[in-house]
């Protein structure tokens, strides 16, 4: 038991550490595409320390909220990852305490701090931001659920570990046609959370345009760094969900040595890193929607999940 | 054969899915550009469809009907638009539609509903050896095509409409009625040819005479219409 | 043999015209054609008449798709019949409009390809080749609808070909569902013939789905209440050589095929086709009737009256029986003789007058005397006058109805060809009779002449409507008694 506990919280670890690499990485394979140099992949790194050694400067109309919210925004990844499998193949300690709906509504917490606080100070750009953030949200949420509602319908349970066991054995049912439709909705549903092109800019600094990144705008010194770590977490935990339950769901752990579970460390990341080309590719090829037609991109990703449960459905 | 026959179930069941997510393509898409891409890609995927259930059932036809869907429509078909329709068709955006897309989509999720209603006593009357979801994801894709033409107004996605109404006839024929004589399916495949030459004719002289191509909404032709005194014979 | 030769002719008259010449070989090849065609026509119908099947040593691999029994030589007789009169209607109606040559020799390629692909409808015996030449009479005849290029005549192209192709996609879903039903009971060819013999064996749902797909699909194209929308537009805005054919025989024709279906539907236990082809031939026939009282333009008011007869023959053919069945074709038979007149004759008021409104039209007998009897004669034919070949036909209908105690349904018919009858002849009279109005709207001033051809045609298809509704010769007879016993389930 104490093993498991410690897999645990080693998968807590490795979230925490890897995610500003990931960004990292992201950002300077997104330049290189453009033919520039791009900065260091250690640069999300030498960002959070330069800003946890800076002041806090304050709103004094400001409330709780705001000095609150980067802690939520920082813990609820973390919280996640307890519950979703990142380097294992099989449930550990905690997974039995929420299942992937759980997971959904704990990611939603943050989000909905992340909008008050950005109302939160008075500054006139913030809730703009947010307003855009509930929009592109509240739209995603139904998608969410449908992609949920499809996996555990054909997988059978809710916990992300024992779902992913469906497409591992039997080999066709990964080809399902509802498996790759699936696929491709979570796809769009992870540009849409995530505040990727062509939902929004992510390193786009104009404020009447941004989404995602307003929520950030007020922070800074150590509220900031946590803000931003929040941010890569989440980055990383739906890349997680996405790789190991969805698209790749081999190169997990299957014994329940410290060795197995180190060996699949560097399997993780390769697929993370795999998907980051892809990523880069998805956001270098397409052009940033206008923001009412994020209401059709989000539709267009309904309708794939909806003919995903509709063909799961007619197999029966 | 029996240990591919889940795997190749399995992709057809694929290539079923992603017909219907074309179908929906063509009512969302606001270029026709586009609309006629996402037509090609559903015909490619008709023929898929046809080229695996030829592989379970072993049947010639079936190939026969793949070979043609590859080779008739996504080559011949913009050849002849290209030939026959005026060359701004292609670049016309509809801006507004009759719906706009999120509303369209859901009316076109519920149609997909009621056709797979539909479907279920055809398929329990066929037979046990019917396969797959070929049956509802064809009557969607004959009623998501219906759906196209009545809410479309440019020329190119209207014609699009027409012929992904066959796909969808199609698609649920070569589950149902498998030895259909060859003779019949290349016939069936002319004449989705003629069509396009026919309308690409018509569009043209409809662009000349009239100036738009805008054809859904011709519609004056009506009692109270006040008629100008049309001399028989062209002028 | 000889059906080989009847469709072979049209589409070498189509290449013919293709070729530049002078400016009368194009008229002169279509008329020959189709005059030839006409005797080879009759001289089959009446062979088929006297028991001999003209496609009976055909019976071995492709060519036992060819087959002509009673039903189908009658629709042969009427699609060469109108076919021949309308190509001498419009040797002299096209010459009238100075054409250009290149367009004119279009129009004739393009009118014999039509009659090619209408003569084709009752002569192939498997279902989903006659749904492709369903789809080619739509085809060849969407450009000869939208031959002026007015706004106008393309709309009503326009909505003629989307409709149609729209209606034939689902008739296709619906002959696909009708070859996996005659697969159900372990095959058998797919013919007429074979899907009678196979229809008790077919499951039942089946068999459902796809009559009412092919009821609704070719119910587009025959336009029957309420996918008609396109017809009152397509029918009056073509020339009006093309209105007859497209009223009289290309809408009769794919009714036709419908009516193919019927003993087949009636083979199988429960369906209650009958009672389905009656309502819905009321529902057109009374929607027609009473749209008709309030059109404007007097080629519409022909075109709702197909609606209307074609909803009458739907009628009798559900009706079903001896009686009903023999009076639906007889009914096909004196509707299209007898509405292709009208269209010629409508066709020499328009050349008169330059005007399709029926508002600014007065006197028209004083005016010019040939267009005027003749749009009077043909309007009372329509009507269903005694004593010409519509009334006697509609009369032996509502006779069987009355026989088979069906008395609802035979008052709301009768009410309903009343009605029409009451429309077509107010809107005739006002435009006949009265004296014509001196600076009306309309060329009246110097009315153009009736070319001879025009004449000779109107005089042509005179003939058999008047004469039909007193005396018909006997093989005619023979033959309509066969059709009739097609119709009915063995």
């Amino acid at each position: 038991m104490l093993r498991a506990i410690a897999f645990n919280l080693l998968q807590m670890f490795v979230v925490l550490a890897f995610s500003p690499l990931a960004a990292g990485v992201l950002a300077r394979m997104k330049e290189r595409v453009q033919a520039r140099r791009g900065p260091s992949i250690l640069q999300p790194y030498r960002d959070l320390w330069k800003l946890f050694h800076k002041d806090q400067v304050l709103s004094e109309q400001a409330s709780w909220i705001f000095r609150f919210t980067p802690y939520v925004v920082f813990v609820a990844p973390l919280f996640v990852t307890l519950l979703i499998p990142v380097l294992t193949d099989y449930p550990l300690f905690f997974a039995f305490m929420g299942d992937m709906l759980g997971g959904g509504f704990v990611l939603a917490l943050a989000g909905f701090f992340a909008t008050l606080a950005a109302v939160d100070t008075g500054n006139p750009y913030g809730p703009v931001g947010a307003s855009r953030t509930r929009m592109v949200g509240f739209l995603a949420e139904p998608v969410f659920m449908i992609v949920f509602f499809t996996v555990s319908f054909v997988a059978g349970s809710t916990i992300p570990s024992i779902v992913q066991q469906k497409w591992v054995t039997p080999p066709a049912n990964f080809y399902a046609p509802s498996h790759l439709l699936l696929l491709l909705a979570f796809l769009m549903l992870i540009l849409a959370e995530g505040g990727r092109i062509p939902v929004d800019n992510p390193t786009g600094h104009f404020e009447l345009a941004m989404i995602d990144e307003s929520k950030s705008l007020e922070y800074s010194g150590r509220g900031f760094a946590l803000m931003k770590w929040g941010g890569y977490m989440k980055l990383m935990v739906l890349l997680c969900i996405y790789l190991n339950v969805l698209v790749t769901p081999w190169g997990l752990a299957q014994g329940r040595t410290l060795a197995a579970v180190l060996l699949a460390i560097p399997l993780v990341l390769l697929k993370i890193l795999l998907f980051l080309l892809v990523l880069v590719g998805i956001e270098s090829s397409l052009a940033k929607l206008r923001l009412f037609r994020i209401t059709e991109f989000l539709g267009a990703a309904f309708i794939t999940c909806v003919t995903a449960m509709i063909t799961s459905l007619l197999n029966f | 054969m029996n240990a591919l026959t889940p795997f190749l179930d399995n992709l057809n069941a694929l290539a079923g899915g992603l017909f219907l997510l074309c179908a929906f393509g063509m009512v969302a898409t606001r270029q026709a550009r586009g609309c006629l891409n996402w037509f090609i890609l559903q015909s490619l995927l008709l023929a898929a469809s046809a080229f695996l259930l030829g592989w379970l059932h072993h049947s010639v036809h079936l190939f026969g009907v793949a070979l043609v869907n590859v080779v008739a429509k996504p080559v011949i078909v913009p050849w002849i638009l290209r030939r026959t329709a005026p060359a701004e068709i292609y670049t016309r955006r509809e801006i507004d539609q009759a719906l706009n897309i999120p509303t369209s989509l859901l009316i076109a999720l519920a149609l997909v509903i009621f056709a797979f209603f539909l479907a279920q006593p055809l398929a329990a009357a066929v037979g046990p050896d019917f396969r797959g979801p070929n049956v509802p994801i064809g009557i969607a894709g004959l009623l998501l095509g219906a759906y196209t033409l009545t809410v479309r107004r440019e020329a190119v996605p209207l014609i699009m409409g027409l012929l992904a109404m066959e796909n969808g006839a199609f698609l649920t024929g070569i589950a149902l009625a498998r030895d259909l004589p060859m003779l019949v399916e290349l016939a069936i495949a002319t004449d989705g040819l003629i069509i396009v030459v026919i309308v690409g004719v018509l569009t043209r002289a409809v662009e000349q005479h009239v100036g738009t191509t805008a054809v859904g909404e011709l519609a004056s032709l009506r009692e109270s219409a006040a008629e100008t005194t049309g001399r028989e014979g062209a002028e | 043999m000889s059906v080989l030769i009847i469709l072979l002719l049209p589409l070498l008259a189509a290449v013919l015209a293709c070729v530049r010449g002078h400016r009368l070989w194009a008229p002169v090849v279509t008329v020959a054609a189709n005059l030839a065609g006409l005797t080879l026509a009759v001289r089959l119908v009446w062979a088929t008449a006297a028991g001999h099947s003209a496609t009976a040593v055909m019976n071995f691999g492709l060519w036992r798709w060819i087959a002509v029994d009673g039903l189908s030589a009658l629709v042969l007789l009427l699609v060469a019949f109108v076919g021949a009169t309308a190509s001498i209607y419009s040797a002299g109606y096209m010459a009238h409009g100075d054409l250009k040559p290149e367009k004119l020799r279009l129009y004739y390629a393009n009118y014999n390809l039509f009659i090619f692909s209408m003569l084709a409808i009752p002569v192939l015996a498997e279902p989903t080749l006659v749904w492709i030449v369903v789809e080619l009479t739509t085809l060849c005849s969407a450009l000869l609808v939208s031959f002026d290029n007015t706004r106008a005549a393309l709309e009503a192209a326009w909505k003629y070909v989307v409709l149609s192709l729209m209606g034939a996609g689902v008739a296709l879903f619906g002959f696909l569902v009708l070859f996996a039903a005659m697969q159900a009971t372990g095959g058998g060819v797919y013919t007429w013939g074979g899907l009678v013999t196979a229809a008790p064996a077919m499951p039942p749902v089946l068999l459902r789905t796809a009559f009412v797909l092919i009821l609704i699909g070719l119910g587009t194209k025959v336009g029957l209440v309420p996918m008609h929308t396109w017809l009152p537009d397509a029918h009056s805005q073509a020339p009006s050589p093309v209105c007859a054919l497209l009223s009289g025989v290309e809408t009769t024709a794919v009714l036709y095929v419908i009516l193919r279906l019927l003993p087949v539907m009636q083979a199988a236990p429960g369906l209650r086709a009958g009672t389905w082809a009656m309502a819905l031939g009321l529902a057109s026939a009374g929607t027609a009737a009473f749209l008709l009282l309030q059109v404007r333009d007097y080629k519409r008011l022909f075109a709702f009256s197909t609606v209307e007869h074609m909803g009458i023959i739907l009628f009798a053919a559900g009706l079903g029986g001896a009686g009903g069945s023999q009076g639906a074709v007889m009914q096909m038979l004196s509707h299209s003789v007898t509405k292709s007149f009208c269209f010629f004759a409508a066709g020499a008021a328009l050349l008169t007058l330059g005007t399709r409104q029926i508002a600014s039209v007065r006197g028209l007998f004083r005016s010019s005397p040939a267009a005027g009897a003749a749009l009077l004669f043909g309007a009372l034919a329509i009507g269903g006058a005694p004593p010409f070949a519509v009334f006697l036909s509609e009369f032996s209908i509502i006779r069987s109805g009355l026989v088979q105690h069906r008395y609802l349904a035979t008052l709301l018919l009768v009410l309903f060809i009343t009605v029409a009858f009451f429309g077509i002849m107010r809107h005739v009279n006002r435009m006949v009779f009265g004296r014509p109005e001196a600076g009306a709207r309309g060329s009246l001033a110097a009315p153009v002449p009736l070319p001879f051809t025009c004449r000779l045609a109107l005089l042509l298809s005179a003939v058999p409507v008047l004469v039909f509704g007193v005396w018909m010769p006997d093989s005619l007879h023979a033959l309509l008694r066969q059709a009739a016993q097609t119709l009915v389930s063995p």
